[in-house]
């Protein structure tokens, strides 16, 4: 195999410089720990070249041979490491970076940024856990997904609903994986939480333009998390309770310094009041039960280092919600969650060439089962994928660094999936569909520094998707550059064509579990995005990073639904769809400060998204948009200001305090301009007040504000750690719009007539939360 | 953390969740709404053997006020002085807009003609109205036979006085075919317990409609199966969707899909039913 490998790259020898040098490389990671450090620097300070871990926490550096050099290896939060090297030969250096106080070197501050601005990489942001944990997001528990959508450009839905919408792309437009192995849906409780618990997470970042080739299958964004590898130094667990769920975590060696495990899980507890609740009062007459519903979710993963060059990890998710109510003659139960499952091997063929390949399976699905005395029904849909991926790193010299794999996902589709009928067998009936495809994806980039101050990251994906009767394929290219006025100032410019084959199909105006993954089909094409991207980065006094992007993306083959769509137990849902196009544009800003005892950013996006050009798929189908002449429509997510502020203020050791301040336009929502009358028909009921829907979401809310303020009060015992945490969400009791309805208001005495006609209509706004304060105590050892 | 700690903490949580489901989260709001243009609105049922009747009205601004039910009412909403025309195997029926109340189905209709609509579900049936400024609406449909109720059944739980109600009905599977589903208890002046329809995509010959365990001994229930046509089925359901998302945040609304050209709201559709009534015994 590394044969054929030094076969297939002999060409790339173009590469390498006339000068002898030899390459150092290894992993960097986290001293205390052995957790691999991803974005950790190797610079070479004598010559300016450096180079930063990969995802996997490896780095390869080309230095001169026969000659003294100088290594400094640096994260930000860590002290940086020094090795004085004199090489005859490529050499393996894996280094362990601390957090300790008591060592030489000064924790990194000054260059907290520079990996940032010297990456062609533009477009993203990250969180730590850190960050995460400090920020509560409701009822006291941390979210880190939650938590990076305070980052500008990423808007998520308003309160309440699922959903994240970055730079105008639809919720089924994110690339969302961990470990590399795709979750089709991250909420849980329809949205209030996302899968993550941030106690397992080791790393999030998120990609809103600019993408890197090695991604793909998704418009508008990939949502990269990596879990924990867990402790290979010692035993070590963490946890929490709050008001409303648990969570542990217990992470230690297998073979010390070789191989560890990490096990994390958590559970919501409201059920137990519920049913306590429920049992108390089961025999009052009029009492209805409360429902029950509850949600958990486990991750774990092993890695194994196997020799030198090999590693092996194996990491796994598996989360439900589960919602039922349990009646004397009815019972309904509804659960939905996801299971993924990660094997990843990496491999280091030569100090240049770095290898990843990984398997991963997904499964989302939702089960809903009715049961009525002598019926029952059963509904439920679901995805299953299988996906082998390999990608090679490629390290020629300083100057290139080469990224190239491959992947292939068989996808199943399982939409709509019902059997009901009676226990006596006379009546049945059943519906839905099943589907399967491959996806396939190839890709090369380069990440080239033609001078010091330019850079250019340039690579294509050629993607296609295939099943029965069908197959697309496209052609991705990317591209993006880094221009470096000085140390302080940068320009970046990038481009990304992506082609996404998969579809959500939402049955409601906002995200729900039953909405379902639909394949491109013969008529249902593939969807399309082109994104331009253009922005500048300035450090402010060596503190601050300021931010500012622009940015333009246009999306074909976007689908709606037909008015009056039926999609209950329909086997031919692509009648009910309606296609057409999107455009996104905007203008996104902030300023960021990670170090020192006030840290945090402000972020400001002022976006515009659109659709238009909707024609359905199905001859007789209706869209009234566009066939009564309303034109272009804007998406409910369509939020034209923006606006957070994080904050966090270390006051001691002991001490923290956080805030956080959002501000957005408020939504769109459809509401009905008019009204008319219907008596109907003999036997009916005659609707006084029936809505005339016309132009889509014409009615935006108010707009959308909230304070939250946090206190972390740390407690250093003898063993281990543990703290309070005290979070206040919704400080000034801002009541935002959840939605809004109108309600006739009818006289009180109708004196018999069977007709009533009301009084006035009024408007109603229901909000989801008033001031939420909550203490949450968290341990770790 | 002690136990005693812990039991705090829980004490907390509890006080909490009480006090946030105590908390008072809907209020009214003064919205403005985007402008909107009236619109005709028609309700017109062939019924064989009734007489031609159609009722033009019009839509209205959602806050508009609402005039008391009288005369006043009827002239706020109520569209006059149109030419109503309904054309059949070379016939044509004209309705005069004259104020028609039927005492026992207890509906009103301000465009009538006495003769009686033929049963014929071959040709189809035209409707065309005109209105005095020149604006036409103009729609067609077709009568439909009407499918028989096979059976209604009484089913009374294990050990308990309550039963419930199945009426079972078969669909023919070489037909794509629509059903409207009405269950009454006592008349059908009182409000229907169940009104809904469905298409017949799920259904596999032999299927039942049945209700929950709410009657007892001596209660008479009515239950009536329409045949419908596609045309209706649409219009039903949207007017559902449309009503129902009014207050529900995980609806999608619907506009209403009419039958009707000339920019018109309503129906113009025949109707044919089955109709069984029992009166529940042990």
């Amino acid at each position: 195999m590394d044969r054929f490998i030094t076969f297939l790259f002999l060409f790339l020898a173009v590469w390498c410089p006339a000068q002898q040098t030899v390459t150092v490389s290894g992993r960097v990671f986290d001293e205390s720990s052995g957790e691999t450090l991803i974005g950790a620097t190797a610079l070479n300070p004598s010559q300016g070249a450096g180079s930063a871990t990969n995802e996997y926490g490896f780095y390869s550096i080309a230095v001169p041979a026969r000659d003294s050099v100088r290594l400094v290896f640096s994260y930000v939060g860590f002290q940086s490491r020094t090795f004085e090297l004199f090489l005859l030969r490529d050499t393996a250096i894996n280094v362990g970076l601390s957090t300790g106080v008591q060592l030489e070197e000064v924790v990194v501050k000054a260059n907290s940024y520079q990996e940032q601005l010297n990456s062609t990489e533009m477009s993203v942001e990250a969180i730590t856990t850190r960050e995460a944990k400090l920020i509560p997001v409701l009822l006291g528990e941390s979210d880190i997904l939650k938590t990076v959508q305070l980052k500008p450009g990423i808007p998520s839905g308003s309160e309440g609903t699922t959903g994240i919408f970055v730079r105008g792309g639809s919720n089924d437009q994110n690339l969302i994986v961990l470990d590399e192995a795709v979750v089709y849906n991250a909420n849980h409780l329809f949205g209030f939480f996302s899968t993550f618990n941030t106690d397992a997470v080791k790393d999030l970042k998120i990609y809103k333009g600019g993408f890197p080739p090695q991604y793909g299958g998704r418009l508008s964004s990939v949502i990269d998390v990596k879990l924990k590898e867990g402790n290979n130094k010692k035993f070590a667990g963490s946890g929490g309770i709050g008001l409303i769920a648990s969570r542990l975590t217990l992470e230690g060696p297998i073979q010390k310094e070789k191989s560890s495990f990490i096990v994390s899980g958590r559970r919501t507890y409201v059920d137990i009041f519920t049913r306590a609740v429920n049992r108390s009062k089961e025999d009052s007459e009029d009492f209805n039960p409360i429902p029950d519903y509850f949600f958990y979710d486990l991750n774990t993963k092993i890695n194994y280092q196997l020799g030198e060059k090999d590693r092996l990890f194996l990491s796994g998710y598996f989360g439900r919600d589960v919602f039922g109510v349990n009646g004397d003659f009815f019972d309904f139960d509804f659960d939905w969650g996801n299971a993924t499952g990660t094997a990843r091997w990496n491999h280091v063929f030569s100090p240049r060439l770095f290898a990843n390949t990984t398997f991963t399976y997904s499964d989302y699905q939702y089960n809903i089962q009715t049961r009525a005395t002598g019926f029952s029904f059963r509904v439920g849909s679901n995805i299953r994928d299988a996906n082998l991926k390999t990608d090679f790193y490629f390290e020629p010299n300083n100057q290139h660094t080469i990224r190239f794999g491959a992947n292939a996902t068989y996808h199943q589709f399982t939409v709509g999936r019902l059997k009901a009928g009676s226990d006596d067998g006379l009546v049945s009936f059943s519906a839905g569909q099943d589907f399967n495809g491959i996806e396939y994806g190839l890709y090369f980039s380069d990440d080239i520094d033609l001078t010091e101050k330019l850079a250019v990251n340039g690579g294509v994906r050629l993607s296609g998707f295939g099943n029965d009767d069908t197959f697309y394929f496209g052609l991705e290219p990317r591209l993006a550059v880094r221009y470096s006025f000085n140390e302080r100032w940068v320009a970046k410019a990038s481009y990304a064509r992506m082609q996404q084959y998969l579809h959500l199909i939402s049955s409601a105006g906002v995200a729900l579990p039953t909405d379902v993954w639909y394949p491109s089909s013969a008529r249902v094409k593939p969807q399309q995005s082109h994104q331009v991207a253009a922005g500048v980065s300035y450090i402010l006094g060596g503190q601050f990073l300021l931010n500012l992007e622009s940015y333009y993306k246009n999306m074909d083959n976007q689908l709606q639904f037909v008015d009056g769509a039926q999609l209950f137990a329909n086997d031919d849902l692509e009648e009910e769809f309606a296609v057409g196009e999107g455009e996104a544009y905007g203008v996104e800003f902030s300023i960021e400060k990670k170090q020192g005892k006030v840290t945090g950013w402000i972020g400001y996006t002022l976006a515009l998204t659109r659709l238009k050009n909707f024609s359905t798929l199905d001859p007789n189908g209706r869209f009234a948009q566009e066939s009564e002449g309303f034109g272009a429509f804007y998406p409910i997510y369509d939020r034209r200001h923006d606006l957070s502020v994080v904050l966090m203020y270390e006051l001691s050791r002991r001490l923290t305090a956080t805030a956080t301040f959002v501000y957005g336009s408020g939504d769109l929502r459809w509401l009905s301009p008019g009204r008319f009358s219907i008596q109907d028909i003999y036997g009916a009921n005659f609707e006084v007040v029936a809505p005339d829907y016309r132009e889509r979401n014409n009615y935006r809310l108010p707009p959308y504000h909230r304070l939250d303020l946090g206190l972390v009060f740390r407690f250093f015992p003898k063993w281990g750690e543990h703290d309070l945490t005290l979070s206040v969400v919704n400080a000034y009791d801002r009541r935002n719009t959840f939605f809004i309805y109108l309600e006739p208001e009818f006289p009180q005495n109708t004196g018999g007539n069977a007709i009533e006609v009301p009084n006035r209509i009024a408007a109603k706004q229901v909000s989801l939360f008033p001031v939420l304060p909550s203490l949450t105590w968290n341990f770790k050892f | 953390m002690t136990m005693n700690h812990l039991r705090h903490f829980f004490f907390l949580a509890g006080v909490t969740l009480f006090c946030l489901s105590a908390c008072d989260l809907e209020k009214e709001v003064a919205i403005e709404l985007p402008e909107y243009q009236s619109r005709l609105v028609i309700e017109c049922y062939l019924e064989p053997g009734q007489p031609f009747s159609l009722l033009l009205s019009r839509s209205l601004p959602y806050f508009d006020p609402f005039p008391p039910l009288n005369q006043e009412f009827l002239e706020n909403i109520l569209v006059d002085s149109a030419q109503v025309e309904i054309f059949h195997e070379g016939k044509t029926y004209e309705l005069s807009n004259q104020l028609a109340f039927n005492p026992l189905t207890r509906k009103i209709f301000n465009y009538y003609s006495s003769e009686k609509v033929p049963f014929d579900t071959l040709s189809s049936f035209e409707l065309m109205v005109t209105l005095p400024d020149g604006h036409v609406v103009s729609g067609t449909t077709r009568l439909l036979g009407a499918v028989p109720i096979d059976s209604l059944v009484t089913q009374f739980a294990d050990m308990d006085t309550l039963a419930r109600v199945l009426t079972y009905f078969t669909d023919n599977p070489d037909e794509e075919n629509y059903y409207r589903r009405m269950f009454h208890q006592s008349s059908l002046d009182s409000n229907a317990i169940q009104d809904f329809s469905i298409d017949d995509r799920i259904l596999e010959g032999t299927a039942v409609f049945g209700t929950g365990y709410n009657y007892v001994v001596g209660d008479t229930i009515i239950s009536t199966l329409f045949h419908i046509d596609r045309a209706y089925y649409e219009f039903l359901e949207s007017l559902e969707d449309a009503v129902n998302a009014n207050g529900n945040p995980f609806a999608q609304p619907s506009p209403i899909i009419s039958n009707l050209s000339g920019n018109a709201i309503g129906i113009f559709t025949g109707i044919s039913y089955d109709r069984k009534a029992i009166i529940l015994r042990k």
